[in-house]
C-alpha cells in the first residue's frame, strides 16, 4: 500500500517536472530573472568602480559634461587589486578635444589629482594621458601603459572612467 | 509492441515503435519547438527564419527517431554535438560583431559587458552571500549590449536544473558537445585503462575554486581553467600574466576537449575536470529521473561501464543497482545493455517497472528544455552562417 502511495507520488512529481518545463519560458524565466534582479546582487565595486558620491558639472565649446567621483573601492580579503578611485568624465560627446582637470577625490575641497587626457577621435582607440597626482595620497600614473582594474584610463559606457590607485597600497 | 511496452515489463527487445505512434508521441514536442520558434518568423531576416525553420524540423526529427527506434543517446548525441559545435560560431560572430575581436577589453568588462556564463555560478555563491557582490564583469540586468546578464543566466539554470538536474550535462550544456563528437571518432579506445579516482578530480576543482573565488573575489576558474576560453573569449593578452592565462587555456582545451577524448572515447573534460558538472551532480539527489539497473537481468559484462562517457559507472555501484552520483542520464548505458538490465528509472516506483513510462516522462521535460536553449543556440548559429555565405 505505502510502495503504491509513493509510486503515486512519484508520478505526481514527474508530471510536476514537465508541469515546470512548460513554465520556463513564458513564466519561470521572469519571475526567476526578477527574484535575482531584486535579491540586492551587485556587480563588485572593482569591475563596476563602486557608487558615485559627488558630481561636479563643467561647459566646454561642445556641451556640459559631468565629472564623477566614485567611493574609494578596498580589495577584500585576498583581492588581488589595489585600492582605487573611479572618476567618469560623461558624455564623451560633450568633452573637447584636450581634458585638463583637477579634481577632489576625498571630499575635502582640496583637489587630490590633475586628469589630463586627449579624447580620440576613433572610437575604438584608447584615451592618452596622465593623472598627477597634487599630494602624497594618490599615485600619479601615465597612459597608455600598464592597464589594470586599480589603474586605468578609458572609454567606456559613454564615458572616459579614469581610475586612480591610492599611494599606500592597502 | 509500443503498447505492450508501455503496460507491461520491458520486454528483452528494446521498444520499438510504429511510424504513426512515435509521429503521436513526438506531436507534443513538435509543438512545442513551434511554439518556442513562432517569434522567430516575426522578426525580418531571411536567415534568422531558416535557421528557426531547421531547428524545429531538426529537433522534432531526433525526438521522433527517440520515440521509433526506442534508443535515446545517438539521437541525444546529435543534436549534443551540433550544438558543440555551432555554439562557437554564433558567439565567436556576435564578439567579432560587436568588439572585432574575441579578446575583452578591460573597458567591456568595467562597462559589465561581460556575457554571464552559467559556469561561473558555483563561484559566486559565497560571495553573494558574504557581501552580495557578484564576482563577475557582467551586468545583472540585461543591457542593450550585453543581453547574457547575470540575473538571466541565473535564472535560465534554475529553471532548466529544476527541470533536468545533472541532466543539464548531457541535453543543455553548450560545451560538452565537442567533446562528445571528438569521442565518437575513433572506433576504439587506444587509452582503456582509466584510474576512477580520477573521477574525484571534478570534486577537488570545485571546492578549490569556490573556496579561492570567496577568498581573493575572483572568478577563479575562468581567470585560470577554462578550457572553453579558447574558444569563446578570453581577456586581451597584453602582460606575461595574460600570455600563461592564455597558455593554460588552449593547452587544456587541447589536451581535454580534442586530445584525451580522442584517445578513451570519454568526455574526458565533463567526467575528470569540469567543477560545473560536479556542482550539477549535486541536484541528481533531488531529481526524480534515474537510470537503474535490474540485478536479475545483469549479466555483469560491463559493457554499460565501458560505454559510459564519464565513468559514472563502477563494479560497486551495479552491483547496488544504481549510477554513481555523476551520472548525467545520457542514456548510453541503457541503450547498449544487451539484456534490458540498465533502465530508466522514477525515483518511488518499482525498478524495471515501465521503464519507457520513466524515459517519456524524462526526456518530454529535458528535450523541451533542449530545444528551448539549445535549439536558439543553434537557430543563431545557423543564421549567422547563412549571413556569412554568399547567397543571394
Amino acid at each position: 500500500m505505502r510502495g503504491r502511495l509513493v509510486a503515486v507520488l512519484a508520478y505526481i512529481g514527474a508530471a510536476v517536472t514537465l508541469a515546470i518545463a512548460a513554465c520556463v519560458p513564458f513564466v519561470l524565466m521572469g519571475l526567476f530573472t526578477k527574484a535575482v534582479a531584486h535579491a540586492g546582487l551587485h556587480v563588485d565595486d572593482a569591475y563596476s568602480g563602486g557608487t558615485v558620491v559627488r558630481s561636479v558639472t563643467r561647459t566646454s565649446e561642445t556641451g556640459s559634461y559631468r565629472i564623477d567621483v566614485y567611493r574609494t573601492v578596498r580589495p577584500h580579503a585576498l583581492q588581488q587589486i589595489d585600492p582605487f578611485v573611479q572618476i567618469a568624465f560623461r558624455p564623451v560627446a560633450a568633452l573637447p578635444k584636450r581634458v585638463c582637470e583637477e579634481v577632489d577625490l576625498d571630499g575635502d575641497g582640496q583637489a587630490d589629482v590633475r586628469v589630463s587626457f586627449t579624447v580620440p577621435a576613433d572610437p575604438k582607440a584608447r584615451p592618452a594621458g596622465e593623472v598627477v597626482a597634487l599630494n602624497g595620497k594618490y599615485q600619479s600614473f601615465r597612459m597608455p601603459g600598464s592597464y589594470s582594474f586599480s589603474e586605468l584610463m578609458v572609454e567606456s559606457g559613454g564615458a572616459v572612467v579614469v581610475r586612480v590607485p591610492l599611494a599606500q597600497g592597502r | 509492441m509500443a503498447s505492450q511496452s508501455l503496460s507491461r515489463p520491458r520486454p528483452e527487445k528494446p521498444p520499438f515503435r510504429s511510424i504513426g505512434r512515435a509521429a503521436l508521441l513526438t506531436l507534443p514536442m513538435a509543438l512545442w519547438a513551434l511554439l518556442m520558434f513562432t517569434p522567430a518568423f516575426r522578426e525580418p531576416g531571411r536567415n534568422s527564419h531558416i535557421g528557426a525553420l531547421a531547428v524545429i524540423v531538426f529537433m522534432t526529427a531526433l525526438f521522433f527517431m527517440m520515440m521509433h527506434t526506442g534508443k535515446t543517446y545517438r539521437w541525444r548525441r546529435i543534436f549534443f554535438v551540433a550544438l558543440g559545435l555551432l555554439f562557437p560560431v554564433g558567439f565567436i560572430a556576435s564578439l567579432i560583431a560587436l568588439r572585432g575581436t574575441m579578446s575583452i577589453p578591460i573597458e567591456r568588462m568595467v562597462s559589465g559587458d561581460t556575457p554571464f556564463c552559467y559556469m561561473v555560478i558555483p563561484m559566486i555563491v559565497l560571495p553573494a552571500a558574504l557581501t552580495r557582490s557578484v564576482v563577475f564583469p557582467g551586468s545583472i540586468l540585461p543591457t542593450a549590449s550585453n543581453p547574457h546578464s547575470i540575473a538571466v543566466m541565473i535564472a535560465i539554470w534554475l529553471a532548466m536544473t529544476l527541470v533536468v538536474g545533472k541532466a543539464w550535462c548531457s541535453y543543455v550544456c553548450f560545451f560538452g558537445g565537442i567533446e562528445e563528437g571528438v569521442a565518437a571518432i575513433p572506433k576504439r579506445a587506444k587509452l582503456r585503462r582509466i584510474d576512477p579516482r580520477l573521477r574525484l578530480i571534478p570534486w577537488a576543482i570545485l571546492i578549490f575554486i569556490v573556496v579561492l573565488s570567496a577568498a581573493t573575489f575572483e572568478p577563479v576558474y575562468c581567470m585560470w581553467l577554462c578550457p572553453f576560453k579558447t574558444i569563446t573569449e578570453y581577456p586581451a593578452v597584453h602582460s606575461v600574466e595574460t600570455a600563461i592565462q592564455m597558455g593554460i587555456f588552449i593547452t587544456l582545451f587541447a589536451g581535454l576537449v580534442i586530445v584525451l577524448p580522442y584517445l578513451t572515447k570519454k568526455r574526458t573534460q565533463c567526467g575528470f575536470f569540469c567543477p560545473f558538472g560536479a556542482f550539477q551532480s549535486l541536484f541528481n539527489k533531488i531529481s526524480l529521473f534515474e537510470i537503474r539497473f535490474d540485478r536479475e537481468k545483469c549479466v555483469d559484462c560491463t559493457l554499460c561501464r565501458t560505454m559510459c562517457p564519464t565513468m559514472a559507472l563502477s563494479a560497486e555501484s551495479i552491483r547496488e543497482g544504481k549510477t554513481l552520483l555523476n551520472c548525467m542520464k545520457c542514456g548510453a548505458c541503457v541503450d547498449s545493455c544487451k539484456k534490458d538490465a540498465a533502465v530508466w528509472h522514477l525515483k518511488g516506483t518499482k525498478v524495471a517497472v515501465k521503464p519507457e513510462r520513466a524515459r517519456l516522462l524524462f526526456l518530454y521535460g529535458a528535450w523541451a528544455m533542449a530545444t528551448m536553449f539549445g535549439g536558439s543556440i543553434l537557430a543563431n548559429s545557423i543564421a549567422t552562417m547563412l549571413h556569412w555565405l554568399p547567397l543571394k
